[in-house]
């Protein structure tokens, strides 16, 4: 349900349509007028962003006198893992990679859809389901990385004799997690933007922007919930407690 | 005083029923009275009441909490949005639903 095209989505679809109906055709889905969608286009915006910010960063990177963009994501590296490792403990560490890369990828994606010209590509399902199903795979995997295959007996419970009733109340459990992740960014963002579309239609010039000011607070919210909940299922699925 | 306000209302009732009731065959739809606006806008009030209230004990006793140990605010701040956030994504799914199934 694509409403309307961005300029890049017009340009990509314009020059680049067989190279995207390929690409459709790769996974089963037959040919399309104009292949390209908006979140998938914003969200190779957002990659190469990201891409280029943290080449740069790396190429400046220096000990002895950091320069401002050091500092500023010296402040992001502190705030993830000062969460971490109030969730997790010391063990933090090894998955820090997944959580700041999850905060920088959602919280970028998120407030790019202020900038009038783009899209916030988690405005989209897609999106945000593909954010959830990484969480979701990760820490399964890390929890048979840590446990081996002795991670299912996280799902049997305390006892053995509940195992019966403890499976599929952990399976569905485990099944609704990855479904409020994307429901829950979806709708937050969804309704951000549509709140400040029907407000632009009702009142004066620049009142929306109140609510563009609480969209991107929201927008940060969201993503620092996400990556706190991402935590807290990676700690629960490595904890040596049971 | 509640008696003679509730027999009041009562009688309202009933002169609006005689009030409103239209010959028939001037009233028929064209079409079948179709529910989803109306179930939507129920809806997002339920859910939208209902998560204001949710939302408001967690500030208050958040808020609570920050008075009686100040030292500790930022931490407790930071766990009333978290909450905030719960709550309203809950809100939200109804929202999303009311989007989903009304055109």
């Amino acid at each position: 349900m694509q409403e309307s095209e961005l300029w890049i989505t017009r340009i990509f679809n314009d020059r680049f349509g067989d190279l995207g109906n390929a690409a459709l055709q790769l996974v089963g889905i037959h040919p399309q007028a104009r292949p390209w969608a908006n979140y998938i286009l914003m969200q190779f915006l957002v990659f190469v962003l990201l891409v280029v910010i943290f080449a740069v960063l790396r190429a400046r990177l220096s000990a002895a006198n950091p320069g401002k963009l050091q500092q500023t994501f010296e402040l992001f590296y502190g705030f993830v893992r000062g969460q971490a490792e109030n969730q997790m403990g010391h063990s933090a560490l090894r998955y820090l990679s997944f959580f700041g890369t999850i905060f920088i990828f959602i919280l970028v994606s998120n407030l790019i859809g202020l900038i009038p010209v783009f899209e916030s590509p988690t405005m989209n399902a897609p999106v945000t389901l593909g954010c959830a199903m990484a969480t979701f795979l990760y820490y399964h995997l890390m929890g048979v990385q840590t446990h081996g295959f002795k991670y299912i007996l996280q799902f049997m419970g305390p006892k053995w004799w509940l195992a019966f009733l403890m499976f599929p109340i952990e399976i569905v459990s485990h099944l609704a997690r990855p479904l409020a992740l994307t429901i829950r960014l979806f709708a937050n963002m969804f309704a951000g933007e549509q709140v400040t579309l029907v407000f632009v239609g009702l009142t004066y010039l620049g009142v929306p922007v109140l609510f563009m000011v609480l969209h991107a607070f929201v927008s940060v919210v969201q993503a620092y919930i996400f990556m706190l909940l991402t935590m807290f299922y990676v700690g629960s699925a490595v904890s040596h407690e049971h | 005083m509640t008696k003679k306000l509730f027999f009041v209302l009562a009688l309202m009732l009933l002169a609006s029923c005689v009030l409103c009731a239209q010959t028939p065959g001037n009233a028929a739809p064209a079409e079948p009275f179709d529910p989803r606006p109306l179930a939507a806008g129920l809806s997002m009030a339920i859910a939208s009441g209902l998560c204001g209230l949710g939302q408001g004990k967690a500030i208050a006793s958040a808020v609570e909490g920050m008075g009686r140990n100040p030292g500790a605010a930022a931490v407790i701040q930071l766990a009333m949005l978290i909450g905030l956030a719960f709550v309203e994504s809950l809100a939200l799914f109804t929202f999303l639903i009311v989007f989903l199934f009304v055109k």
